[in-house]
């Protein structure tokens, strides 16, 4: 491990529980909690990115209970489909980075609701608890509660996430860009 | 009060998170969580406890809802009118015991732990150094990034941001918010990657632990009595 990532790590993986927390704080319907975790698997690549997701969800379980460590395999895909993005450009233009935060958001919602509805029965945070529980009120199946919930939530946060990524990106200057050629990628330079 | 060995409070909260997922009835995860809620008294972690009520409590809340008043299968009247799903009380009562347990114990393993004596006992057990240093940089990091985010917050503030009133007014504070934070994240990396390379984190071979925490034969009947305890468990699961 370079040690440009090991400072790097730690970094990032303040970013996602300290804009979490700040968002949290701002009443909106997203979270923003894996900034981090994109940001290093776009500048580092996908070792980078699933290193930040695995110690990010541990420590957020040791400050808010281990059980959320269920959804670590949520972090892996987010750097997986952040470093493909990268690779592909998916970085360049606002719309670019929305559309492919929502097809992100689409494969963590689905994948979510497996293990939000498997393990938790589909109570887990709060907001998208509530959602479920509107539609159960309309008589939704749990399952299907579950997934749409999950998925609405997830596209939303995953392409507000991608959107802020790309917008730092471009903004950093040239220079910096530089030392990560996979970022100088995302955003087409 | 003497001090557990780091390892030993890691392998408490495992040996909880363990029991809470494989104990098959509510009374039995509700003894669960109220052993562990002793435990965290017992060693100084009360604030655990109390906070672990805190963030169980809307979990016990959306569980009642979403199981209890609105669950499938059989139901019976409540008391005041109205009915409630059997199964889904039984599942909202495990679930919400299991899950008071897990959050207690994490908290208290969180409220007690020393990054520094975790260093020097991974060290001290040949741990790769790079892996325990990236954990309490971790922890040092999110304290420092935190007291930055409420400053900044301040600072933008002042400037005009406005933090309250509409969606649309909450959403475009969120650049002014994220784009500081993570640009000095990124230029910080680069300060310390420096500083890093200089002290020889990245160097292979044996290093010496400065000041080792002890381990007492305590500490090992513990965390060895914990996995016998577990093992126990899985075994007569397994078995009826």
């Amino acid at each position: 491990m370079s040690p440009r990532l090991i400072a790097l790590i730690p970094a990032a993986v303040a970013i996602n529980l300290v804009i979490g927390r700040l968002v949290a704080e701002l009443s909106l319907p997203i979270y923003l909690d894996t900034l981090g975790t994109m940001l290093v698997a776009v500048l580092a690549g996908l070792p980078g990115g699933l290193l930040v997701g695995t110690v990010s969800q541990l420590l957020s379980g040791m400050l808010s209970g281990y059980q959320w460590v269920a959804f670590m395999p949520i972090q892996w895909l987010i750097a997986l489909l952040a470093a493909a993005a990268a690779g592909q450009g998916g970085f360049a233009t606002p719309w670019r980075s929305g559309l492919w935060g929502a097809a992100c958001g689409l494969a963590c919602g689905l994948a979510s609701a497996v293990i939000s509805y498997l393990l938790f029965r589909g109570v887990t945070a709060g907001g998208v608890t509530a959602i479920s529980a509107l539609l159960r009120t309309l008589d939704v199946p749990l399952p299907v509660a579950v997934t749409a919930a999950s998925v609405s939530t997830d596209m939303l946060d995953k392409a507000a996430a991608f959107i802020v990524v790309g917008a730092l990106l471009r903004a950093l200057p040239r220079r910096v860009l530089g030392r990560f050629p996979l970022a100088a990628r995302a955003v087409g330079r | 009060m003497t001090r557990a060995h780091p390892f030993t409070d890691g392998t408490l909260v495992l040996a909880v998170v363990a029991l809470a997922l494989l104990l098959p009835t509510w009374p039995a995860t509700a003894a669960l969580y109220l052993a562990t809620c002793a435990v965290a008294l017992v060693v100084g972690a009360g604030t655990a406890v109390r906070l672990g009520i805190v963030i169980s409590l809307p979990l016990w809340v959306l569980l009642g809802v979403m199981h209890v008043i609105l669950g499938e299968g059989p139901r019976a009247p409540f008391v005041l009118g109205g009915s409630y799903a059997l199964e889904g009380l039984d599942w909202a009562l495990h679930q919400g015991t299991r899950l008071a347990a897990i959050v207690t114990a994490s908290l208290a393993f969180a409220a007690r732990f020393d990054a520094h004596r975790f260093l020097q006992a991974a060290i001290a057990r040949g741990w790769p150094f790079t892996a325990a240093f990236v954990l309490v940089a971790t922890l040092d990091a999110a304290d420092r990034f935190g007291a930055q985010a409420v400053r900044l917050r301040e600072a933008q503030r002042t400037r005009g941001l406005k933090v309250r009133g509409s969606i649309g007014a909450r959403l475009r504070a969120i650049p002014a918010l994220a784009f500081p934070l993570m640009l000095a994240a990124l230029t910080e990396a680069d300060d310390r990657a420096l500083a890093l390379e200089s002290r020889g984190l990245t160097r292979v071979g044996p290093r010496t632990a400065l000041d080792p925490p002890p381990d007492r034969a305590a500490d090992r009947l513990a965390r060895w009595g914990a996995f016998a305890v577990v093992i126990a468990v899985l075994a007569w699961r397994f078995a009826r």
